[in-house]
């Protein structure tokens, strides 16, 4: 670290620091195509993912902005721990881990109700540490 | 004898810096670690503070050329990852099998993906490093159809270098959290101290113990390590576990 950013820290009492949220809307969400794509390729909903789901329930006329505490929290432990159930049972190296059903695919998830939760998931953010000005890159 | 393979499906996203570091939050709490580097031309070295000039011993190398840092055992495959002879290997060596006394990370490239499957097969995690760029999250279809749910059931995520000062990242790590959820084990910030450390031959945690991709990095490795423990408490070595006694 450079002596003048650890003297900063110093005089702010921090032992890190990371700039904090600027503001998200829906529209800026809808610029990249590319999460638009992804959320349409077939193959990422192979993961246990709540995404679809939650498209799902939004379309259900449920749609209103996520509480935080209802956003896709930190990995709780014992959901971890299925990672490592491997080696619990016996002493077959390729006995299968107890791997959670898959989620019935479904190709036609609302991207857009998903898009929307992401905004506000991130707007949520920015609202809960303060708004700074919009960067010059928007 | 757990092995955790950590391996991205993009390059230069800090699988290496990822690996080094759950090495250490491994050894930390008392494991027997070996890390096991697959690339041809390895950094692992430079992540502990050692120089350039080091190259690391082949996993069969006799014990006096070890390299041992910090009590981390650190060694190359020399053959390719792709070794019919790799899995036998480490089954004989003890690992594949119950017993948590030893760990064995894994370093697997990118490029290396066929290979990086079949060890994940016969792994207990696989970690996979990303970054929120285009690029990096291009290659999730593809990550995710070779992977298979029972590949992915087994597979935790971690964002590195995020930068939230740029919209862009902000929005793909907003996608990434969406998209991986529970699966998701934490991001690292993007900090300028991690090649720093690289330069000064100095491990992150000397350099710059305030660190904010060290306090990051460091939070994600003791999740892997609860998750470890919770299973099975026979892995702990002695000293560790009379610590936590
Ligand atoms: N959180 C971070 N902040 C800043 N720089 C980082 C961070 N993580 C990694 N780096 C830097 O990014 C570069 C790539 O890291 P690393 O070698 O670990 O990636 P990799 O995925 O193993 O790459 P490769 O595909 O070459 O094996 C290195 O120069 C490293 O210093
Ligand atoms: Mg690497």
């Amino acid at each position: 670290m450079r002596i003048d950013a650890r003297n900063l820290l110093d005089r702010l009492g921090r032992s890190d620091f990371s700039y904090k949220e600027f503001e998200d809307r829906f529209t800026d969400l809808e610029l990249w195509p590319i999460l638009e794509a992804l959320l349409r390729d077939p193959r990422l909903q192979a993961l246990d993912q709540p995404a679809l789901q939650v498209a799902k329930s939004a379309t259900r006329g449920n749609g209103e902005a996520p509480a935080p505490d209802e956003r896709v929290p930190e990995a709780p432990k014992e959901q971890i721990q299925v990672l490592f159930s491997r080696y619990e049972h016996g002493s077959e190296p390729a006995a299968k881990a107890s791997a959670p059903a898959p989620h019935p695919a479904d190709s036609s998830g609302d991207v857009r109700a998903l898009l929307r939760r992401l905004s506000a998931a991130v707007e949520t953010e920015g609202a809960a540490t303060g708004t700074a000005p919009r960067e010059g890159d928007a | 004898m757990p092995v955790i393979l950590c391996h991205g499906p993009k390059g230069g996203t800090g699988t290496t810096f990822v690996a080094a570091h759950l090495a250490m939050g491994l050894s930390a709490e008392g494991a027997d670690v070996t890390v096991l580097t697959f690339a041809a031309r390895d950094t692992m070295p430079l992540h502990f503070g050692l120089s350039q000039a080091i190259s690391l011993p082949s996993l069969t190398a006799p014990a006096d050329e070890a390299v041992l840092v910090g009590g981390i055992n650190l060694r190359h495959w020399t053959r390719s990852a792709d070794d019919a002879d790799l899995l036998p290997m480490l089954n004989d060596l003890g690992y594949l099998s119950p017993g948590k006394d030893r760990v064995m990370v894994l370093d697997v490239p990118s490029g290396d993906w066929r290979a990086a499957r079949r060890i994940a097969q016969a792994a207990c995690a696989h970690v996979c490093p990303l970054t929120v760029q285009p690029d990096s999250l291009a290659l999730l279809p593809q990550m995710f159809d070779e992977a298979g749910t029972d590949g992915l059931s087994r597979t935790a995520f971690v964002i590195n270098a995020l930068d939230e000062t740029r919209r862009l990242s902000r929005h793909g790590a907003a996608f990434v959290r969406e998209l991986a959820g529970q699966r998701l084990v934490g991001r690292i910030r993007s900090d300028e101290a991690v090649p720093e450390a690289m330069a000064m031959l100095q491990p992150l945690s000397r350099y710059a113990p305030a660190s904010a991709a060290l306090s990051d990095v460091r939070a994600i490795s003791g999740k892997l390590v609860d998750a470890l423990h919770s299973t099975d408490p026979v892995w702990i070595a002695p000293s560790a576990a009379s610590r936590a006694a």
